[in-house]
C-alpha cells in the first residue's frame, strides 16, 4: 500500500502530468460544446489531509457531478468530481437548450451530460497513457456544497488512507462559465502509476 | 481577526452574534423563521441590545460570551468548555455533539464511517462516540449528565448511480445505535433530507444550530 503522505516529487509530477492531459481533452471537449475558447487554469496537485478538505474546495454552491473510473482487472480505480458553480451551470444549461428558463429536471440532466462528456474525455486521455481500460460510471447528480457532496466518497477512501490526493483544475470561457474538475485517485491507480514512474 | 461570540437570550429568543472589532459580523437567530429581515440582522430588540452591550461593555444577565470557536475537520473531534462548537459541510456525514450540562464539557466529532475502527480513528461512528466520552470523563465530565445530539447523514444526490453513495442513512444508524448502547440520551436529531447542513453546538444552553447549506436555520 502507498502512503499517500510519501508520495515523491516526481510521482506527484507525473500525476499532475497525467492530470494536465485529461484536462486538456476536457476542455477540447467543452470548446467543441460551445464552440468557445477555453482557458485552463494552471493545474495543481495536493495530497491532503482528509480532514482539511474543507479547505480546499471552493465554498459556494455547485452543481456536482460524481464519476467513478473502473479499470477491468483491478477495483475502483478512482473518482473524477465536476464542479459547476451555479451561476456558471445555470448559463450553461440555458445557452445548450437555448432557452432562458429551464425545468428543473432538464436542468440536472444537461449538467450530468456536460459532467459524464467532461469526464468521458479526461478518462480516456488517462486510460490513453497509462494503455489500460477505464470505463466511467453513469454519473451521479448533486447541487450542494462542494464537501456535502464529495463526503461520501471521501469516506471510501478514508477507509485505507488519511490523506488523499485532488488533481485541481478550473476552466473558463469568455462567456463567464467555470467548472472545476477534480480528480481523486484510488490506491490501485496510484500503484499503477507509480509503477509507470519506476520505468521512466 | 479576533471574532468575539455573544450568546443572548432573552424574552423573545436567543441569537448568537459573531463580531469583530466591536461590530456584527454574522448572526444566528432563532427567530429566523418569523422574522422578516434574513440573512443580516438590521434592527431587533435582540440586535439592539447586542449593539448595546458593544458598545458600553456594562454587564447584561441575558448576555454571556463564548470563550472561542472550535472547529473540527471531517473524521476530527473536539472537546471543549464554553466554546461554540462547529462542524462545516456535512453531506452523508453527521456532526455529533456530547454534552454534559452540570459541567459545560461538550464534544463534537464529524463522523464519517458507521461501524467502528480497528486502531482508533475517530473517522468511525462508533469509535468517534467511545472516544469522545472517554475524553470528556477524562476532562471532568459527568458520565450520567451526558446527553447528545445529532445531525447531517444527508443523501445530497438527486440522480444516484453509484451504491457507495448512499451512505448518510447508514452513518445515522450507526450513531444512533451507539448512543443507545452506551445509554446516552438523545435530545434532538435532525438526519437524512437531501441537502447538505454545517452544525454549531452552543454550550451555553445546549442548543445545536443547524444551517442548510441551501438556506434555512433549526434550532434544536
Amino acid at each position: 500500500m502507498i502512503d499517500l503522505g510519501n508520495l515523491s516529487e516526481m510521482e506527484l509530477d507525473v500525476l499532475n502530468e497525467l492530470g494536465n492531459m485529461g484536462v486538456g481533452h476536457a476542455a477540447t471537449s467543452l470548446s467543441q460544446l460551445f464552440d468557445k475558447e477555453v482557458d485552463i487554469a494552471v493545474p495543481n496537485i495536493k495530497v491532503v489531509e482528509i480532514k482539511n478538505i474543507n479547505g480546499e474546495l471552493i465554498s459556494d454552491v455547485v452543481a456536482g457531478v460524481i464519476i467513478s473510473l473502473d479499470s477491468l482487472e483491478d477495483d475502483k480505480s478512482g473518482y473524477l468530481y465536476t464542479m459547476l458553480p451555479e451561476k456558471s451551470s445555470r448559463k450553461i444549461a440555458a445557452s445548450l437548450l437555448g432557452m432562458e428558463e429551464v425545468d428543473e429536471e432538464m436542468y440536472a440532466s444537461t449538467i450530468m451530460e456536460i459532467g459524464n462528456i467532461l469526464a468521458s474525455s479526461f478518462c480516456d486521455a488517462l486510460a490513453e497513457f497509462m494503455d489500460i481500460t477505464l470505463l466511467p460510471s453513469p454519473p451521479s447528480f448533486a447541487v450542494d456544497i462542494p464537501t456535502s457532496i464529495i463526503d461520501s466518497v471521501v469516506s471510501q477512501m478514508a477507509k485505507s488512507s488519511e490523506h488523499i490526493i485532488i488533481f485541481g483544475t478550473s476552466l473558463q470561457t469568455d462567456s463567464d462559465i467555470e467548472v472545476y474538475l477534480t480528480l481523486l485517485p484510488e490506491q490501485g491507480l496510484l500503484e499503477h502509476i507509480v509503477r509507470i514512474v519506476g520505468q521512466l | 481577526m479576533n471574532i468575539d461570540v455573544l450568546f443572548i437570550s432573552n424574552k423573545i429568543g436567543k441569537a448568537i452574534f459573531f463580531t469583530q472589532r466591536d461590530v456584527i459580523v454574522k448572526s444566528f437567530c432563532s427567530l429566523s423563521r418569523t422574522c422578516s429581515v434574513s440573512d443580516r440582522c438590521q434592527s431587533c430588540a435582540m440586535t439592539e441590545e447586542a449593539k448595546s452591550y458593544l458598545i458600553n461593555r456594562t454587564s447584561n444577565s441575558n448576555i454571556e460570551t463564548l470563550d472561542r470557536e472550535l472547529s473540527v475537520g471531517i473524521g476530527e473531534l473536539k472537546i471543549g468548555k464554553r466554546a461554540l462548537l462547529e462542524a462545516y459541510g456535512l453531506g452523508s456525514c453527521i456532526g455529533v455533539v456530547l454534552f454534559d450540562r452540570s459541567t459545560g464539557i461538550s464534544g463534537i466529532a464529524h463522523i464519517l464511517l458507521p461501524g467502528a475502527s480497528q486502531n482508533g480513528e475517530t473517522k468511525y461512528a462508533e469509535t468517534a462516540i467511545e472516544k469522545m466520552l472517554e475524553d470528556m470523563i477524562k476532562q471532568g465530565a459527568r458520565k450520567s449528565k451526558i446527553v447528545s445530539k445529532f445531525a447531517g447523514g444527508a443523501n445530497v444526490f438527486k440522480q444516484i448511480n453509484l451504491e457507495i453513495l448512499k451512505i448518510g442513512s447508514r452513518n445515522a444508524i450507526s450513531v444512533e445505535e451507539t448512543l443507545k448502547q452506551k445509554k446516552i440520551p438523545i435530545l434532538a436529531k435532525d438526519v437524512g433530507g437531501e441537502v447538505g447542513r454545517s452544525v454549531m453546538f452552543n454550550p451555553l444552553d445546549g442548543s445545536m444550530i443547524v444551517k442548510y447549506t441551501k438556506g434555512g436555520l433549526l434550532w434544536l
